[in-house]
């Protein structure tokens, strides 16, 4: 199955880091990929082009079915793949409407986050204004601040366990993830969708401080195996990341 | 069912406009609803900040259940009532994958025509550049010829996803009337007009057609150039 599947990808890409968790939570792993760079203009190379006639990536084929909005991709996986892997969408009525929910939202992030950190690239020099970054940059305050009300409920549970092995002790210490951690019920698809922006945001200098519950939906995911092993490989080289958000 | 349904929405939005055909489909008409206006900012009362923090339009409820966003209502109704009216959803995994495509890509399609009906509402008089609004024009353009393209593709009389109507002419339907509305030419884009005659008598959306656009059937010509 998942050798018949290819993903064209730039590394922290957030929609790119969505499709590949989605394949890791579906027991996709073993799918054939390629990294490219954005730095080089490689998502303009015809290779791209012969998939996504727009030039982004992702882009995805699953035999002769190709898929390159990152949503549409996880949906289709998740209904394509659902008995195996990772439930992704509730069948609680008040739980997938919430899914659902957050799931479209996390594309208003996506907006908001890309118009401050990426201001620079899409607004040519002479059409530039102060006024214009600044509203932004309130626009995106607004928004994490919304999200910051969704995961009001975020925290962990810490269990201590004793384990006698000869004449040693162990403690071991387990950090679940308590009820109410994720967007909405269980982990799912509006996870998917918005954690790779969370992990953008403070990437991008993002106050933890200041965003606590933000910080603490971070550090709870950021761990998660299908989260782990998908990872933007240049993150891992260089942990140290840009100063954007810093002021937010 | 219908009864516990409420929408709180504005005349001539493409977003409310996708959630009232999606109950047309699925055969919940009766649900409540209330008509409000952008113009006296009635999308910023108490009433819509109840259901939607963001101040919003459409704004939907089922029983206790809120979904405000477009998509994510479509969605939620395709899947909560699958068995009754019409399937939305393609079973085929080649006519679903291109509906999601379609249904996501209707996304960008709909910016880029907000970017240029509606750049002197989103963009305060100071911060307005000639050369900005041409670069919006071209982006639209492009996107126009991609959606030419597709239509082409499946051949005459197809939906955006093949054979069946879906979710993708439900999300993405309106912004095609929208762009007709606003004085696109048919003639430029036969391949597109083809589509909006195929689809302005389905009868989900002429129930739902905006109302102040049938009191006033002449549009505006904002679009006659590109």
């Amino acid at each position: 199955m998942a050798k018949s599947m290819s993903l064209l990808w730039g590394a922290g890409s957030p929609p790119c880091w969505r499709v590949m968790i989605t394949l890791e939570e579906k027991k996709l792993q073993g799918y054939r990929h390629k990294l490219l760079s954005f730095e080089k203009g490689e998502h303009k190379s015809q290779e791209v082009l012969e998939i996504n006639p727009r030039g982004q990536l992702p882009a995805f084929k699953h035999g002769d079915i190709i898929l390159n909005e990152s949503v549409a991709a996880c949906l289709y996986l998740e209904n394509q793949f659902k008995s195996q892997g990772v439930k992704l969408i509730p069948d609680s009525p008040a739980e997938q409407a919430l899914m659902y929910q957050r799931m479209m939202e996390g594309l208003c992030l996506t907006d908001k986050l890309n118009s401050v950190i990426y201001y620079d690239l899409f607004v040519p020099e002479e059409e530039r204004h102060e006024s214009a970054l600044k509203r932004n940059k309130e626009a995106l305050v607004t928004e994490l601040k919304l999200w910051e009300g969704y995961l009001h409920k975020v925290e962990h549970e810490q269990h201590t366990h004793t384990h006698a092995h000869q004449c040693f002790f162990y403690l071991i210490s387990a950090i679940k993830v308590a009820a109410g951690s994720y967007l909405a019920g269980a982990f799912s698809l509006a996870d998917v969708i918005v954690f790779p922006n969370t992990a953008y945001a403070f990437r991008f200098g993002l106050s933890a401080g200041r965003y606590p519950k933000l910080a603490k939906y971070y550090s709870l995911l950021k761990d998660r195996p299908s989260i782990k092993a998908s990872r933007p490989p240049q993150w891992l080289a260089s942990p140290q990341g840009h100063e954007i958000l810093r002021d937010l | 069912m219908a009864q516990n349904m409420t929408l709180l929405w504005g005349s001539g939005s493409a977003p409310c406009w996708r959630v009232m055909i999606a109950l047309e489909e699925k055969n919940l008409q009766g649900y409540n609803h209330k008509l409000l206006s952008f113009d006296k900012m009635e999308h910023k009362s108490q009433e819509v900040l109840d259901i939607n923090p963001r101040g919003q339009l459409p704004s939907f409820k089922h029983g206790d259940n809120i979904v405000n966003d477009s998509y994510a209502a479509c969605f939620y109704l395709e899947s909560q009532f699958k068995s009754q009216g019409n399937r939305l959803i393609p079973d085929s995994p080649a006519e679903q994958a291109l509906m999601y495509q379609r249904m996501f890509e209707g996304l960008a399609f709909y910016e880029k025509l907000n970017a240029v009906i509606y750049y002197k509402w989103f963009v305060p008089e100071d911060e307005r550049h000639d050369s900005a609004l041409k670069r919006n024009k071209e982006a639209l353009v492009t996107e126009l010829k991609l959606w030419e393209g597709y239509l082409k593709k499946l051949g005459s009389g197809s939906y955006l996803a093949g054979k069946t109507f879906s979710l993708a002419d439900v999300t993405v339907f309106p912004t095609v009337a929208y762009l007709f509305r606003f004085g696109l030419s048919a003639e430029r884009y036969p391949v597109l007009g083809e589509y909006y005659a195929l689809l302005k008598d389905r009868p989900s959306i002429k129930a739902s057609w905006p109302p102040h656009w049938l009191e006033n059937t002449k549009g505006q010509d904002t679009l006659k150039d590109i």
